[in-house]
């Protein structure tokens, strides 16, 4: 279990992290999405022991992740600008991660090699930005992590390559209970993986839950309202509502029954519950938050 | 459960090795050149050109360690740090460290270990490559070897110790060694700006350098300090027929000092390792990444601005011994306000840095005030200091081209006359500074018959400290003769019999003729002079001194008084054994210095067509010269002083 309480984090003045709460359940993967500047990449380096956080507690299986080496020993991580020594090759970062991570499988890299198909032997700066990305989930995959923490991990993989390595996590996290927690701004991706989401801005989460009670608590419903009736009621609690032709489409946040239950009352000529898409909740969840939904459209 | 803490990882340090091997494989390769130049010197010539004994071996292994290392480590050592803890600059390598499963003592012990490493490697490889040769030839001499690791050893860690904690006070490539060159001559740069700045304000004021906080610039209180001491004796060759000088013995001397700055690197990497542990990776790329250095960085370069700009951009406008405070205080604020500006761009790593900053002004402003202000009025009263007899070990006086040094308890009559004469220069200062304000701008009355004379008092005081004070003495023939005035003090002192007999060392201080050299004009032609021979002609010039025959200075006409000398340079030189001090004397030879013409005749040194005037030899040069009237003209005051120095030591 992954567990953040109250993270505080100020650079010069700044809240990075203004009381950001997250609760990774033990054996699941959790996605971290929000606007650029949340704070998403600064409280993975917080639980990654890169900051010491100025206030909060910053926990992985009930330890205190700070200055922590056994906990670190069991924590892969890929950052979003993953770091490699400028001349090294992929079999140098290799020997490198293998006299830290008491867990590094030889096997298991041998293996993941067939996978990922890239030169071992070649400079790492030499290649690709995708080929760098392969090369960082081959060798944090081969520390036999017990906790993934991951920065925009797919950014740069070819859609071939992205499925492969999601493959590749979501088979340690159900054959080894592997705990996951992965920031991404592709949340189709995120929707398929994910079994948990925490939406931040402004340095807190503004809420966590699991995917599928996010979407039971928003709805997307179509309309069709009897002649004469052109406009939504004002009484209905709606998020974001648009027209076209006669079709009204509505976000409320509740469940379907009860928003279908509040639309009966006016008598529709038609009423039909759609499921919203991660990306919508979140866009209509930030929306309510003062993020301007509109510049994510346009 | 927390981990078991490691202080070292075989990884990280290989790994270091291996990523900067072309640093320490360098300096290596630059290393061995130096035994391999030797042994090829050794093969062809043989052991005569590089040592004979294994004594000597040590000699230039000592010289080495007190000359060299402190430079090369001071250079080298930040190359290592640099390489070691670079990671710390950049924030994708601080991650990718700071994630890795080993806590920050781990990762400190590590990297300084492998940085030593890097740095003692080209030590060791060239000191093993000195030694199998020098074995080879039969040189070795194991407590000089000894003696010369443990120095290196010592000096290297100070230096690389220093260096890291450069390396986690900034956060930025090109801070930390910058940084680290300040703050090794921070004290000595400050020592020379402010006692500039002081001469500029104190009168008499003249230090260019107190040295009084040297330790801590260790580059140079290393080579002044440390030394190898050799002794020689004279052995005879050749039966009899050549003597050569033998080393007996060489030591270190203060290795001592080697063994503080090991030690106080000790206490600089404690220091540094406390500053790793507070601080915060997200300073990679700063400057200053420690929070409370922060306000010190910006005062601090505000300061040394001020300090530094503020007398350059003065010296542009104007050209005065004493600074003018308001003009002064205006250029120091110019540059002080660039200084804290420049530093508070570099801290914020931005050009946006005037909101606000007024304050940081106002500070500024005021300390520069403070300081034009305290050293203006002179509150510690250092321009009237004139130290007790009973204050001092050595009192030097520089006059007329003479150092005098006087003992107390040896000479304190003569002590007290000179104290006398400081003090009335000291009562004096209006009166001199006029003088000088005037010389400068060209202001005197012409028809003034002023000439002016360099005089330096040096006082080592018992705690080993040194007051000196300089000035530069305008001598007018109504104050010579006016009782009481520092004119007629100096003029009575100099021309005492006692100065006059010091000046020749016959009043047994221990110095010893050794040679000399003598040239006639006339004849283009000079010889070298023997230790007998210089004996001789000293005798003869003391007894024309005791005769009141010479050693009489006329401060107001030189040209003149030039004319009336023989066509010839006599230049004695005297040694003394008891601290290997050494001196020099022109004598100017004058007609009526019977003991001494006569003294050059014997010795055959001298015909009676080389005794010619200076005025008949160039009569086109000398025609207005007549002695012993007065001279008309103003002898400024750097004309004075060349005049001074081409006469050199005469009476």
């Amino acid at each position: 279990m992954i567990e953040v309480n109250g993270a505080i984090k100020r650079f010069d003045g700044f809240t990075a992290l203004d009381g950001a709460s997250v609760t990774v359940p033990a054996g699941s993967v959790y996605g971290l999405v929000g606007p650029n500047g949340a704070g998403k990449s600064t409280l993975i380096r917080c639980l990654t022991g890169i900051y010491r956080t100025d206030g909060g507690t910053v926990e992985i299986g009930g330890e205190d992740v700070w200055e922590n080496a056994a906990l670190k020993a069991r924590v892969g991580v890929i950052p979003d600008d993953w770091y490699y020594f400028s001349q090294s090759t992929i079999r140098d970062m290799c020997r490198f991660y293998r006299g830290f991570y008491p867990n590094f499988s030889m096997e298991r890299y041998e293996k993941l090699k067939e996978v990922f198909g890239i030169d071992e032997r070649r400079a790492i700066r030499r290649l690709s930005k995708g080929m760098q990305k392969q090369a960082a989930f081959w060798l944090v995959l081969s520390c036999m992590p017990d906790y993934l923490i991951l920065d925009e991990p797919v950014d740069g993989l070819d859609p071939v390559m992205r499925r492969q390595v999601w493959s590749l996590v979501m088979g340690d996290v159900s054959q080894r209970g592997t705990t996951v927690l992965v920031s991404s701004h592709n949340l189709r991706e995120l929707e398929d993986v994910c079994d948990h989401v925490g939406i931040m801005d402004h340095g807190k989460v503004l809420l966590e839950r699991s995917l599928a009670q996010l979407q039971d608590n928003m709805v997307k419903l179509q309309v069709v309202f009897q002649d004469g009736m052109a406009e939504v009621p004002e009484d209905l609690p709606v998020l974001h509502a648009s027209k076209i032709g006669r079709i009204h489409t509505l976000i409320m946040r509740m469940n379907a029954q009860e928003a279908t239950e509040r639309l009966t009352a006016y008598h529709p000529l038609l009423v039909d519950a759609v499921p919203l898409t991660l990306e919508e909740i979140f866009i209509y969840e930030l929306g309510g938050a003062d993020y301007a939904v509109k510049d994510i459209v346009l | 459960m927390r981990s078991k803490t490691s202080y070292f990882n075989a990884t990280l340090f290989l790994k270091n090795l291996a990523r900067f091997w072309p640093l320490w494989g360098g300096a290596s390769f630059i290393g061995a050149l130096f035994p391999l130049a030797m042994l090829s010197e050794l093969l062809r010539r043989g052991k005569v050109m590089i040592a004979e004994t294994a004594l000597e071996m040590t000699n230039g292994y000592y010289s080495v360690l007190c000359g060299v290392v402190p430079i090369v480590c001071l250079l080298y050592a930040v190359l290592c740090a640099l390489a070691v803890w670079s990671y710390l600059y950049n924030a994708r390598s601080v991650g990718l460290t700071h994630i890795l499963p080993i806590r920050r003592e781990g990762l400190f012990v590590t990297n300084f270990l492998s940085g030593y490493a890097m740095v003692l490697i080209p030590f060791a490889v060239t000191g093993a490559l000195c030694v199998l040769i020098t074995a080879a030839f039969g040189l070795f001499e194991p407590a000089g070897v000894l003696v010369t690791i443990l120095g290196v050893l010592g000096e290297s860690f100070f230096y690389f110790s220093s260096a890291t904690l450069a390396a986690f006070i900034t956060g930025n490539v090109f801070a930390m060694p910058a940084l680290y060159l300040l703050l090794h001559f921070l004290e000595a740069i400050l020592d020379l700006l402010l006692s500039n700045f002081a001469t500029g304000f104190i009168f008499g004021f003249s230090t260019d350098y107190t040295g009084f906080l040297e330790f801590l610039s260790p580059t140079v209180y290393l080579i002044r300090n440390v030394n190898s001491v050799s002794e020689y004796r004279p052995v005879s060759d050749y039966a009899g027929m050549y003597t050569r000088q033998e080393l007996v013995s060489v030591h270190l001397e203060n290795p001592w000092v080697i063994a503080l700055y090991a030690l106080a690197g000790a206490a600089l990497l404690a220091f540094a390792f406390a500053l790793y542990r507070r601080r915060q990776s997200e300073r990679a790329g700063d400057v200053v990444a420690v929070g409370w250095m922060r306000p010190f960085f910006r005062y601090g370069l505000a300061g040394l601005a001020a300090l530094l700009g503020g007398q350059l951009i003065y010296s542009l406008f104007w050209d005065d011994r004493y600074f003018k405070v308001v003009p002064l205080a205006v250029c120091m604020l110019v540059a002080g306000v660039i200084g804290y500006y420049a530093a508070s761009m570099l801290l914020a790593k931005t050009l946006r840095v005037f909101r606000g900053s007024w304050r940081g002004l106002v500070l500024v402003a005021a300390g520069i005030v403070v300081v034009c202000g305290c050293l203006r009025l002179d509150l510690f009263r250092a321009a009237d200091r004139v130290p007790e007899i009973n204050q001092v070990q050595k009192v030097e006086l520089y006059v007329d081209s003479n150092t005098y040094v006087f003992y107390p308890g040896e000479e304190d009559e003569l002590l007290e006359r000179v104290r006398a004469l400081h003090a009335a220069i000291a009562a004096d200062r209006d009166y001199i500074q006029a003088f000088d304000r005037e010389a400068r701008t060209a202001e005197l009355d012409i028809a003034a018959p002023i000439h002016s004379y360099y005089a330096t008092f040096t006082y080592t005081t018992r705690g080993g400290q040194t007051v000196r004070r300089s000035y530069q003495l305008p001598l007018t023939r109504e104050r010579l003769g006016q009782s009481g005035t520092y004119d007629n003090l100096l003029d009575s002192l100099i021309n005492s019999q006692e100065m006059r007999l010091k000046r020749l060392h016959a009043s047994g201080d221990g110095y010893k003729p050794t040679g000399g050299s003598i040239y006639f004009n006339k004849r283009g032609e000079g010889c070298e002079l023997s230790d007998r021979e210089a004996a001789a002609i000293l005798e003869a010039v003391t007894r024309d001194a005791q005769a009141g025959r010479w050693g009489h200075v006329d401060w107001l006409s030189t040209k003149a008084w030039n004319s009336g000398t023989y066509a010839l340079q006599l230049s004695l030189e005297f040694s003394r054994e008891s601290d290997q001090g050494w001196d020099w004397i022109d004598i100017a030879v004058r007609p009526e210095m019977t003991a001494t013409t006569a003294c050059l005749l014997e010795l055959g040194l001298a015909r009676n067509e080389d005794l010619v005037t200076q005025g008949e030899l160039y009569p086109e040069e000398y025609e207005d010269a007549a002695y012993p009237a007065p001279a008309a003209e103003v002898v400024y005051p750097d004309t004075a002083f060349h005049a001074a120095v081409v006469t050199g030591v005469v009476g």
